[in-house]
Formats: C-alpha cells, sequence, structure tokens
C-alpha cells in the first residue's frame, strides 16, 4: 500500500456574498420588475395574478421576458436585462422549474442582487435545493428564494391560481417587503 | 414573438495566436513551486485511489490515475504552458487554469500531446454562444460533442473512421474523458447537484471526439466552412446523443438527404420545444454517400439547402397544445410547416464514418448552444 501526495483536480470561486440583500421594505410608490421566461405558463398566469395585487397596493409593476440567451439574441437579453434593472426598484426573477431555467433564473436573480436590489428568486419545489447550489456557485449563497409547489406547470389554471392566491403574503416575506391591502399593512 | 434567427455575436476574429512560452523548468526555474492546487495524501494502489476520488468528488465512477506532482509537472514539461495561465472562465466565473486541466488529463490518462486540443475544446465551449451554462444545468443529457479538423486528427490518433463516435481503441477515449472530467470538476457539471439531467446520458463519460474524414469529403473541411480556419481546429456541439439513420435503398443524392433530413424531424426533440426558441442541428454523413452526394451536389449550401427541407414537420402532426405554443412563437411557416432549425445554414453537415456507408448519425442540440469552432495551437518549444 503506497501513499503520495496527489494534487486536487476541483476549482471553487473563493468569494461568496452570504447576505439575502436588502428588505423590499415598505412598497408603497416602489417599483417592482418581474422577470418571466418563454417556458412556464404557471409562472405567466402567478406573475400576472401577483402584479394586479401589487398594482392595487400602488404598487408600480413592469415585466421582462428572458429569451434565447445566445448569438445576436443573446446579446440583445443582456441589454435590454440590464435597462429593465435600471427601471426598477424591486427583482422577481422565475421561474426556476428546470435545469436550465433554474440556471438563467439564478443567474439573472444574482445580476440583479448585486445591482443592490432586492431581489426574490422563484423556484418550484423540487429545483429548490439546486436553486441554492446554483446561487452559492454563482457567488450569493444567502440570494432570496421563493418556493412554490411541484408539479406546477403541469396543472391547469383554475388549479395554479389559487397557488398563486396562497403564495402572495409567504413571497412578501420572503422579499422582506410590507404592503397595504385595504386597511390593513402586511 | 417572432421566428428567431440564429446570428453569431459580434466578435473579434476567433483565430489567436499562441504565447510563445518556455518548456523549461530548469533547475532554477523548478525551485519556485508554480503549483497551486491543494495537495492530499492518498494511497495510490488503483483501487485505493478510486475509492478516494469517488469520496473526494472528483470521479466519474471509472478507475483514475493518481495525478501525482511527478505525473502533472510531467505533463506540463511536455508542452508550453504555464499553468497558471486562465484558458477560460467557466459556469459560475470559475477560473479554469492549465493547471487544473492537466490534473484532470493525467487523471482521465490523456497524452501530454493532446494539451492543446484540450485548450482548444475548453475554450470552445467557455464561448458565450455555446451557453455552457445552460449546457451544465439542464434536465436535458447534453453533452458538448467535438468534431476535429486537419493533421492533428492523426497525429493524435483521432478517429474519423469505424466507430469514430464510440467504439475506436484510440487515447481519443481519454482525451474525452479528460473534457469530460473538466467539465465535471471545474465546470460543475454533475448529476443530481449543479446538473439536473434527468437521465444523463454515456456521451457524459468519455463524450464524442471524432475527426472529420476530411480527404473523403466532397467538401472543405467543416472547421474551414464555419471559421475560414485551414489546419487543426475543433468544432464543439451541445449534442443530445447520436441518432441512427440507415438507408439501404436510396440511389442518389436527393434521396439519401431527404431520408436523413426526414428522420431528424421528430416531434419530441428539443429543436420543437416551446422551450427552445432556436437551435442548430449536426449531421454526419457516412463517406460512400458523400461521395454520391457530392457528385450531385458540389455546393454544401445545397446540401445543407435540401437537408433544411425535409427536416420539417406539418403543423398538424404536433398535438394541440404543442401546436400553439409554436404558432405563439411564429414558428408555423407560410407552408404549414415547422422547420427544424431557423435556416438551412444551421444544419451542420461534415463527413465521417466506416466505409460499409449506409448510415448517417444527427446530433439534436438541446437548447440555445451554438456550435463553436476554434483552432488548435501547435506547441512551439522556447
Amino acid at each position: 500500500m503506497s501513499k503520495g501526495i496527489v494534487l486536487d483536480p476541483t476549482s471553487q470561486r473563493l468569494d461568496n456574498n452570504e447576505s439575502p440583500g436588502p428588505d423590499a421594505g415598505d412598497l408603497a410608490g416602489k417599483r417592482i420588475g418581474f422577470r418571466v421566461d418563454r417556458m412556464w405558463r404557471a409562472w405567466d398566469w402567478i406573475s400576472e395574478m401577483w402584479a394586479r395585487k401589487f398594482e392595487e397596493a400602488g404598487v408600480e409593476v413592469s415585466f421582462w421576458r428572458s429569451a434565447g440567451r445566445s448569438g445576436q439574441e443573446g446579446e440583445r437579453c443582456a441589454q435590454e436585462y440590464e435597462e429593465f434593472l435600471s427601471s426598477i426598484d424591486i427583482a422577481v426573477v422565475g421561474l426556476a422549474n428546470c435545469g436550465s431555467c433554474t440556471g438563467w433564473t439564478v443567474r439573472d436573480a444574482i445580476t440583479a442582487a448585486n445591482a443592490g436590489l432586492p431581489t426574490v428568486a422563484v423556484a418550484t419545489r423540487n429545483f429548490e435545493t439546486f436553486a441554492h447550489e446554483i446561487a452559492a456557485r454563482g457567488g450569493r449563497s444567502g440570494l432570496r428564494v421563493h418556493v412554490l409547489p411541484y408539479p406546477l406547470n403541469e396543472q391547469r389554471k383554475d388549479d395554479v391560481l389559487p397557488v398563486g392566491e396562497a403564495h402572495f403574503l409567504p413571497m412578501l416575506e420572503t422579499m422582506g417587503a410590507k404592503i397595504s391591502i385595504g386597511e390593513r399593512v402586511v | 414573438m417572432s421566428i428567431d434567427l440564429i446570428r453569431p455575436r459580434e466578435r473579434a476574429p476567433r483565430t489567436e495566436s499562441k504565447p510563445l512560452i518556455s518548456r523549461d523548468c530548469g533547475p532554477e526555474g523548478c525551485e519556485v513551486d508554480w503549483l497551486a492546487s491543494q495537495r492530499h495524501e492518498a494511497v495510490l494502489d488503483a483501487e485505493d485511489f478510486n475509492d478516494f476520488a469517488l469520496e473526494m468528488g472528483w470521479s466519474d465512477g471509472l478507475p483514475l490515475i493518481p495525478p501525482t506532482e511527478t505525473r502533472v509537472r510531467r505533463f506540463l514539461a511536455e508542452n508550453d504552458r504555464y499553468p497558471d495561465e486562465v484558458i477560460a472562465v467557466l459556469p459560475g466565473d470559475i477560473e479554469c487554469t492549465v493547471e487544473k486541466m492537466v490534473i484532470n488529463a493525467v487523471m482521465a490518462g490523456a497524452p501530454a500531446s493532446s494539451l492543446e486540443l484540450l485548450i482548444a475544446a475548453i475554450r470552445s465551449v467557455a464561448d458565450t454562444d455555446f451557453e455552457l451554462y445552460g449546457v451544465n444545468t439542464t434536465t436535458a443529457p447534453v453533452f458538448p460533442a467535438f468534431i476535429v479538423n486537419g493533421a492533428v486528427r492523426d497525429a493524435l490518433g483521432i478517429p474519423y473512421s469505424y466507430g469514430c463516435f464510440g467504439g475506436a481503441a484510440t487515447k481519443s477515449v481519454a482525451m474525452g474523458r479528460a473534457i469530460r472530467l473538466i467539465m465535471r470538476n471545474i465546470a460543475g457539471h454533475v448529476a443530481g447537484g449543479t446538473s439536473q439531467t434527468t437521465f444523463g446520458s454515456p456521451g457524459r463519460i468519455a463524450g464524442v471526439l471524432s475527426g472529420e474524414w476530411e480527404e473523403r469529403s466532397p467538401w472543405a473541411p467543416l472547421a474551414q466552412r464555419r471559421a475560414g480556419i485551414e489546419g487543426n481546429a475543433v468544432t464543439s456541439f451541445g449534442a443530445m446523443g447520436t441518432m441512427n439513420v440507415i438507408d439501404s435503398t436510396s440511389h442518389g443524392a436527393v434521396d439519401f438527404l431527404e431520408m436523413t433530413g426526414k428522420s431528424m424531424a421528430y416531434p419530441g426533440c428539443n429543436c420543437f420545444s416551446g422551450l427552445v426558441p432556436f437551435g442548430e442541428m449536426l449531421i454526419a454523413i457516412n463517406p460512400i454517400w458523400a461521395e454520391i452526394i457530392g457528385k450531385e451536389m458540389s455546393n454544401i449550401e445545397d446540401v445543407q439547402e435540401c437537408l433544411w427541407r425535409h427536416a420539417s414537420l406539418d403543423a398538424d402532426r404536433f398535438q394541440r397544445l404543442h401546436r400553439e405554443e409554436l404558432e405563439k412563437q411564429e414558428r408555423v411557416r407560410a407552408d404549414g410547416r415547422v422547420y427544424l432549425t431557423p435556416e438551412p445554414k444551421d444544419i451542420i453537415v461534415f463527413v465521417a464514418g466506416g466505409l460499409g456507408g449506409l448510415h448517417a448519425t444527427g446530433f439534436h442540440t438541446f437548447g440555445t448552444s451554438l456550435s463553436q469552432t476554434m483552432a488548435i495551437a501547435s506547441a512551439t518549444p522556447a
């Protein structure tokens, strides 16, 4: 049995930001931006529902839709996203509901968080651990991730909307936000 | 939404000159320890080391050669690269240095003479347009496949004839595995961890590292056609695996291409997925068919056009929800068909395979990962 020294074949990044970033705080008068994609209709339905609730509470809402991330379209997307981030105060980024889309959701969320915006990445349960792993690999292990049930996109709209309803307040909690709903502040 | 066309990013020419680096780590130079990797004490016997490597998360499951300092230094000494040279920045903004590449190449059993090929391969997949970020994380079974042009094919024993996509007993397998280990240990392509691949693929063990049989091709070599590179070059493609087409019946060019094109277009391939706005297709034509096709079609663009026309489906072939999604993306053309790729140029064709003919091989894309062609530098002693 001969012992010897071997060299480590792996590489890791050495920096890590464990901070979740700033709380969203009181949302009144602020601008929330939803990052959506071309993939998940369930995320379209939920983000549209949440947008209506925000607007009713006096929050300005905008959307940006991710598309192909390579070639000229990728360049266009990157530029659009940068402009989108500069036009909002808070980012809600989704949906992490597959491998590559979790990768891009988290990457876009990290970009938003690194720009100093209160940021929430939205993932489905199956991709929660993965989202945290990719966030850590991207140097933001503290990234806020709100988790929706899984499977989700396979459900019909009538089944998805109650999920969105049930998750609105918990998502606000993840965001560190306060919002006025009618007479109530939550 | 509209039909997305594939246009590469604007960028500087890909061919880059190789910096002149001394290969001499001689008496003075070697006094400095330029290997920065963490050292681990390990039992070096085969079984024990492999258990150790599995435990450390370094292994793909097959036996590995322990990357001792002696082996790593010997590999480096046969090349002209400083170990701390950063070859690429891989997903997670992780630097891939020559040293890390060599350690993985040693573990895989790749020859020292393959370093420049490995470097070109890694640089090609690190290009933003290859979208390695998606390739690594996806639920799909995708892995980068590599097609090599130039004299380096024979110098390194990279097969382009019988069994070139798997089965040919050459060191190409070890080189392919070295790339896979680099993907795993540096780029973070680990199933169930940083990769969500549902099924994976045998291609994730040693990959596909094949040559083009350019001497039997009636058309210019792939790298020359794609990037104007004459000589040694590698083309990377995010492949979902290999798909066989057999045709023992056709006679002429159009017949072979129709059969091949139609076979590539099936409703469940990623190119037709609503998740994928655009994608490419890689097709290998065997040398026998290539000769027949080349006699009728001396322009490769005509071959691509013919394949593309047939690599399409009538929109009615898709189940309603899928069809609606494709309609929303404006992918249903005026002729009522959905095409595998946006344009004929996105069907990438090369010649390889044994002289038994009869087959074509298709490599479907996983998504918007765009193939890349990169020149392979030659080692220049100082």
